[in-house]
């Protein structure tokens, strides 16, 4: 959030301290996240069924005993052919202290990113609601969308938590 | 050299926390008229446990009003005092201020000062306000020798040679200062061998009581301050009993009239030996001291014997058959070698007996029969170290509970894949995996029996609970319990406590009616509540009874009518009753400090729900009411039946699964062509279709191809469709809501054996659905 209010302002130090990201792609859009949000990445396996969720909840998977819920970012955002291969990935989160899976068409890079690179987004309606998107990077002529993954997972949207569920 | 002491408080305190508990059950359970003198020792035991710990602690405001409570009791089970209700009440009084002066030394609390001299100044005059009463005096003359003949056992001196080792703590904070004091009140003492001055009472010591009291009375306070097993106490027979000046250990031999003189350790009894024979004994420690005298001229005498070991038979056996009367025993008579060594056998005997360390004590024992009895005195306190236990944090144990819920699953899951190689599976293999199935199972039951606890650590509260509040009410209750043995879970045993203690109190309120009340009905002017506990299927029940007046149905139906509550005379007895459990909802007439305020059964329920139990109500007008309450065995573990439907699996817990059928087409019949029903024995179920609640798609295309579970959930029940019964297992629960939410209908998760996850179903929140879906079809 910072980011964007000082992007514009002069360097500091903060602008300075570059931090990592993980780049992941849904159809044609490449996505960045921090990487210290990330926990692991793991191929994707068919999880449980929970009844009436919604679709892009895909279920349920057993992480080393541990109850994980599956989300396709794909359905979710309406993003690239959902198709489930062998290459499918799914990126284990951490965040808010819950574990959630994420299911990506594929992961990229990581790469370092300073404040100053990363410029404010223009305000636009779309199913991304921009309040979860930090900013716009851009590594030679890729763009990447800096995504604050733990407010958008925590989210009423993506109905994963009881309390923000209402 | 000091020892920061501080680091033991937190022993002390829960010490002196358990000895309370204990000497308050003891309290209650003590029978006035006629008290059991074990039980009056063992209430004293536990209020010198505490003074004894507190005044090495230095906590000495507990330690003296221990005292003066330990001084009324001794006088108490010294029976030179009758034991009085009122002493009762004050002992409990003074319990609960220990308790509150524990508390305030832990920093929690404070203790009114005037209240702790009102109780000890009320103990002292109970202590000494019926002097005329007191019998013999606990003085005893130093005099060891008082030849009485063998009169009854009961009020005779004995001597007993008592050896210890005190622990390093109890003897640097004075315990054996302690002790010894506590020897000299009891009769004459005499120590024979003590730790050098610069040892701070560290060391062994060795002393000679000659008493009235028997063994018990001191062998645990010995047992408080030595170390476990450092110790022990042997009655020296012969002195008591025939006023021989004879040292032997058990007397001497019989065959003490002739000339000759067979010293044999633990020899028998023997009332005749009059003359002044020296007898060595070989644990007996005495001759270097005492019979130094004799110790010269009778080694001189010829005749003189040594025996080592003797075993009771041997000496009277063996003293006919051996020349001229000399009687050696060393396990067995090998006169030549007693002989020649006399006399420095003598000169060791002392030695040996100071070094003698428990394994050659233990298999000395094995050969008399007098020691017997010590040791099987001995078995009280052994019993208490078997019985120790060690505190373990709880978050150890979980994470231990866990992991084995992890090796289950794998287990399970390497099993499945030894099942489908089926014939290509190694035969050792299979073995191997049998065998760790069996290990596995064994590990998990054990490590959850660890979290389990007697329900008797709830129980033991009430008998106090009952007491103070019948007398507060002026009505006179039994409490009777049952089943104190049933193992529950221990987060469970801790939060049952307060929905129990409050079932318990509106009994006694509600239920109970005043003596002339029931006089007047015909009744037992004592009421009785009952408290059981037992295990039925995969719950604990707990039931609360009493034969009091019961519960009112019109009286309730109108209170609840009057509070707006939707009801109507057709309601079952069991759905009217249920009704007290609505928040703020009271019958009672006035409102009084114990109950009657309306709030607490409502939370009761709610409570218990919480813990996945439920409780019901059965009651009879003029009879009687019981609350029954059941509980899962335990919150971690779920025996389950895995059901199928389409693709997915789910579990279902055992515990509401009455039966299941296979159903023809024309069994399930339509009510307003919307719910439909299904007759079992006679009853119409609702029919819940899991598939079309749950948006599954099915693998049964018609109710014919698939199975119906009936379920009974809170006394609901309905009829469970289903695709196929797959299995029965013991699952383990896993959190939904850890990293996701709550799903309707689903309770939580749990991982097969294959890896994959499995739903649990939450029966309650189904049969409702089903219930709500039936109620808007009618």
């Amino acid at each position: 959030m910072e980011a964007i209010s000082h992007a514009g302002g002069a360097m500091s130090d903060d602008d300075l301290v570059a931090s990592e990201y993980l780049t992941f792609t849904l159809g044609s859009e490449e996505y960045a996240i921090d990487i210290l949000k990330v926990q692991e990445i793991r191929g994707y396996e068919q999880p449980t069924l929970i009844a009436n969720a919604p679709p892009f909840i895909k279920g349920v998977i057993n992480l080393r005993g541990i109850i994980v819920p599956i989300v396709d970012l794909r359905i979710k955002f309406n993003l690239g052919t959902v198709e489930y291969t062998p290459f499918t990935v799914v990126i284990i989160l951490n965040v808010a202290g819950r574990v959630i899976g994420a299911v990506v068409d594929s992961v990229s890079d990581v790469f370092s990113l300073t404040r100053s690179q990363i410029r404010p987004a223009p305000d636009f309606s779309g199913t991304f609601d921009t309040k979860y998107i930090l900013g716009l990077a851009t590594i030679d002529t890729r763009m990447m969308i800096v995504t604050d993954i733990e407010r958008l997972m925590t989210s009423a949207d993506m109905e994963l938590i009881d309390s923000a569920a209402e | 050299m000091t020892i920061d002491m501080s680091q033991f408080y937190q022993v002390f305190f829960e010490e002196s926390a358990e000895h309370l508990a204990a000497m308050e059950g003891l309290l209650l359970g003590l029978d006035i008229e006629n008290p059991d003198s074990e039980q009056l020792n063992a209430i004293f035991r536990a209020a010198h446990s505490i003074k004894g710990s507190a005044g090495t602690f230095g906590f000495s405001d507990l330690a003296e009003t221990t005292h003066i409570l330990e001084n009324l009791l001794d006088r108490i089970r010294k029976q030179e005092l009758e034991l009085r209700a009122d002493m009762v009440d004050a002992f409990l009084e003074s319990g609960d201020l220990l308790r509150e002066m524990l508390e305030a030394h832990q920093g929690r609390g404070a203790v009114d000062p005037i209240a702790v001299e009102a109780i000890c100044s009320r103990l002292r005059q109970l202590s000494t306000g019926d002097e005329a009463s007191s019998q013999d005096s606990p003085e005893v003359s130093a005099e060891i020798v008082v030849p009485e003949g063998p009169g009854p056992l009961a009020h005779r001196k004995r001597v007993f040679d008592i050896q210890f080792v005190p622990t390093e703590i109890s003897a640097k904070g004075d315990g054996v200062a302690n002790l010894l004091d506590e020897f000299r009140s009891m009769g004459a003492l005499e120590i024979l061998s003590q730790p050098e001055a610069g040892m701070h009472d560290v060391g062994y010591w060795q002393v000679r009581l000659a008493t009235e009291a028997c063994q018990d009375d001191f062998s645990d306070q010995i047992d408080f301050i030595a170390e476990n097993g450092a110790w022990r106490v042997v009655e020296d027979m012969s002195v008591s009993n025939d006023g021989d000046s004879a040292f032997g250990f058990f007397g001497d031999s019989p065959g003490a009239p002739d000339e000759d003189r067979s010293y044999g350790f633990f020899a028998p009894l023997d009332s005749t030996s009059l003359e002044d024979d020296a007898s060595y004994g070989f644990f007996e420690p005495m001759p270097s001291i005492v019979a130094a005298p004799d110790g010269p001229s009778s080694t001189n005498e010829e005749t003189d014997g040594y025996g080592f070991f003797a075993p009771l038979p041997t000496p009277v056996a063996a003293s006919p058959g051996l020349e001229d009367g000399d009687g050696f025993g060393f396990f067995a008579p090998i006169p030549a070698s007693a002989e020649s060594d006399a006399q420095p056998a003598h000169v060791n005997a002392p030695l040996v007996v100071q070094g003698a360390l428990p394994p050659k004590v233990d298999s000395a024992e094995k050969l008399i029969p007098e020691t017997r009895v010590r040791s099987a005195k001995a078995l009280a306190p052994a019993s208490a170290s078997t019985d120790s236990s060690i505190r373990v944090s709880i978050e150890k144990v979980d994470q231990l509970i866990n992991l084995v819920g992890e090796l289950v699953i794998t287990q399970a899951m390497l099993l499945q894949t030894a099942g489908q190689m089926q014939e290509s599976a190694p035969e050792r293999l299979i073995n191997g995996l049998a065998q760790l199935e069996r290990n596995t199972r064994d590990l998990q039951e054990s490590v959850m029996s660890i979290r389990m606890m007697q329900i008797s650590f709830v129980f033991s509260r009430f008998p106090r609970v009952v007491r103070d509040l019948s007398s507060k009410l002026g009505k006179q209750v039994e409490l009777k319990t049952s089943g104190e043995t049933t193992e529950l879970d221990k987060g469970l045993i801790e939060r049952i406590a307060d929905p129990l203690t409050h079932l318990i109190r509106n009994s006694l309120d509600h239920g109970i009616e005043l003596p002339e009340t029931r006089i007047a009905a015909g009744k037992n002017p004592v009421g009785t509540i009952t408290l059981k506990a037992y295990h039925q299927g995969g719950n604990v029940v707990i039931e609360v009874g009493d034969d009091g007046a019961g519960l009112p149905r019109n009286k309730i139906l109108a209170k609840a009518r009057e509070r707006g509550l939707p009801v109507s005379d057709q309601m079952t007895d069991q759905e009217v009753f249920l009704l007290i459990f609505e928040a703020g909802f009271s019958t009672a007439d006035q409102v009084t400090d114990v109950s009657g305020r309306g709030v607490g059964m409502d939370v009761v329920r709610r409570n218990i729900q919480a813990m996945g139990g439920r409780v019901d109500i059965e009651s009879i007008l003029g009879v009687g009411t019981r609350m029954t309450v059941r509980l899962p065995l335990t919150l971690a573990i779920l025996d389950g039946m895995s059901i199928a439907v389409g693709a997915q699996t789910y579990i279902l817990p055992l515990s509401f699964v009455m039966e299941s059928f296979q159903p023809e087409i024309g069994d399930i019949k339509t009510m307003s062509n919307q719910a439909r029903v299904i007759q079992v024995r006679g009853e119409y179920l609702p029919v819940i279709v899991l598939h079309e609640l749950f948006n599954i798609k099915p693998s049964a295309n018609d109710f014919s191809q698939g199975i119906m579970v009936v379920i009974d959930a809170d006394g609901i029940r309905a009829a469970l469709f289903v695709d196929a019964l797959v299995g029965q297992h013991q699952v383990v629960i896993k959190s939904l809501e850890a990293n996701y939410r709550r799903v309707q209908g689903i309770s939580g998760a749990t991982i097969m054996g294959d890896g994959h996850v499995a739903l649990i179903l939450d029966v309650s929140a189904i049969a409702g659905m089903a219930k709500t879906s039936v109620q808007k079809a009618g």
